[in-house]
């Protein structure tokens, strides 16, 4: 009788926190659902990539650091960032029509899915770590993640061409 | 076989079809400006009739200073990764000058001529390009503080018009050597220097190519400009003939007299009636053969120069 109570118990904690994880992960697809995020050139990177900083939203913190990376590559494709200090020039997104993303529904929603193709594209400049100054408190509720991130635009431009979403320079010669 | 020859036949009219229905592919170079090579003593002095000209010295200016050589070649480098490989200007001098000492030597196996070269020819033998990027830096000093004020600039050779640019200033260093920060500064431009260049290929592609049309008379035609047809000038016939011809009608009639018209802004389409690429001198090909038919016969020389100047001149060829 004993033992039957122990097996239940181990499988109600079990189901309890998958149905916790998965909700934690909606949670933080619901917080960058609408991509809110800000992106600021943090540097110049090696030939080929840029140096940023991905500032997200969320009321959760760890929420927020889960997604900057997924909103690093987004800002690069589809925002750019004005230029600023350490000799930052302005960047304009890689696609300059907004209704692209739209159009490739498809492509995208693949693209940044959980784990998806875009986590080939960033990788943390800072290993992870983040500035005391980048985890603001903004709200009662709500946190500002700031972490910098290294976005390889070249690849990541080549990767829309090749999918027929932008054209490249030498494109109809 | 039947099935074979089929085959073939589609594949060779496919690779036909794309190789006409690619547009002429301008050519770019990177060449130092003006003022560099004047701030960097890189200048050449004649004297012409009493007054001096200062050009710049190229040769000198890639035998001599390596920060060029390195910022040239990055750029070249990042445009060959787009898919746009510039020609090298170094390369350039260095072939015209061993092409120029082979035409010298060069003499027919059989009546030993030597090989004919007009002096229009020997004006033409520059290193040239469609495009040209002008290149520019200075260093900025201030104390121990070091910048790179960098510009880029595309100029059209044909219409003299800026279609694309990067300039800015990098951030003050007290530590790295000129040579790493215009290594920033270029791939902190670049950027955005290839994107202009992509919004005037869209614009070219949208709108056709922008080249200039000159139309010129020989002094010993008893004709000119103002000569009627049919009740209608020459030059009004000409224009009829742009309208007719040009992408959306587009052009300016910047000059016309009796004995010359010039012609800016024209937009002429990237492909003709059979879907063949053509350029300044296959557009102007039309109009000449145009004026040379019935009911104006009029004799003319085309002459050309790159993808975006194309000259007539009336009178005889």
């Amino acid at each position: 009788m004993k033992l039957k109570h122990v097996i239940l118990s181990v499988l109600f904690i079990g189901f309890c926190t998958s149905v916790n994880a998965q909700w934690k992960k909606n949670k933080a697809n619901e917080d960058t659902k609408i991509w809110r995020y800000d992106l600021e050139c943090e540097g110049i990177a090696k030939q080929g990539s840029k140096l940023v900083k991905v500032w997200s939203y969320s009321k959760n913190p760890k929420h927020a650091i889960s997604r900057g990376m997924k909103n690093a590559v987004h800002g690069i494709i589809f925002k750019g960032y004005a230029g600023g200090g350490q000799g930052c020039t302005p960047f304009a997104a890689l696609v300059s029509d907004p209704a692209m993303e739209e159009k490739h529904k498809e492509f995208f929603d693949s693209f940044f899915a959980d784990g998806g193709a875009y986590l080939r594209y960033v990788s943390s400049a800072t290993d992870g770590s983040i500035a005391p100054g980048d985890r603001l408190k903004i709200s009662k509720r709500e946190y500002k993640i700031g972490i910098v991130v290294n976005v390889l635009t070249d690849q990541l431009r080549k990767l829309l061409e090749s999918e027929g979403i932008i054209k490249s320079l030498n494109s109809g010669f | 076989m039947k099935i074979h020859n089929l085959v073939t036949l589609i594949i060779c009219s496919l690779i036909c079809f794309s190789s006409f229905s690619q547009a002429k592919k301008p050519t770019l170079m990177v060449v130092p400006s003006d003022v560099w090579c004047n701030q960097n003593g890189y200048m050449m002095e004649f004297d012409n009739q009493g007054s001096t000209i200062r050009i710049p010295d190229y040769k000198r200016a890639f035998q001599e200073n390596a920060e060029v050589l390195q910022v040239i070649s990055q750029i070249n480098g990042m445009m060959a990764e787009r898919g746009f490989p510039l020609k090298n200007m170094e390369s350039a001098i260095k072939t015209m000058e061993s092409n120029a000492v082979e035409d010298a030597l060069r003499s027919s196996k059989d009546s030993g001529a030597a090989v004919d070269e007009s002096p229009i020819d020997a004006i033409k033998k520059a290193a040239k390009a469609d495009i040209i990027i002008q290149l520019t830096w200075t260093v900025n000093k201030t104390g121990p503080k070091k910048s790179i004020n960098f510009n880029l600039q595309g100029l059209d050779a044909y219409t003299d018009k800026q279609v694309a640019t990067a300039t800015g200033t990098g951030a003050p260093s007290f530590s790295a050597e000129t040579p790493v920060l215009l290594s920033e500064a270029v791939i902190s431009h670049m950027d955005n220097f290839t994107l202009s260049l992509q919004n005037h290929f869209d614009d070219m592609f949208e709108n056709g190519r922008e080249i200039i049309v000159r139309i010129q008379k020989w002094d010993d035609w008893d004709g000119d400009l103002e000569t009627e047809y049919d009740g209608e000038e020459l030059t009004y016939i000409i224009e009829d003939w742009m309208a007719d011809n040009t992408v959306k009608g587009r052009f300016s009639t910047t000059d016309a007299t009796e004995s010359m018209m010039l012609f800016e802004q024209v937009r002429i389409p990237l492909y003709n009636d059979k879907g063949r690429a053509i350029d300044a001198r296959r557009f102007v090909r039309e109009l000449s053969k145009y004026l040379n038919d019935a009911p104006f016969s009029i004799p003319n020389k085309l002459v050309m120069k790159g993808l975006g100047r194309a000259t007539i001149i009336l009178g005889s060829k």
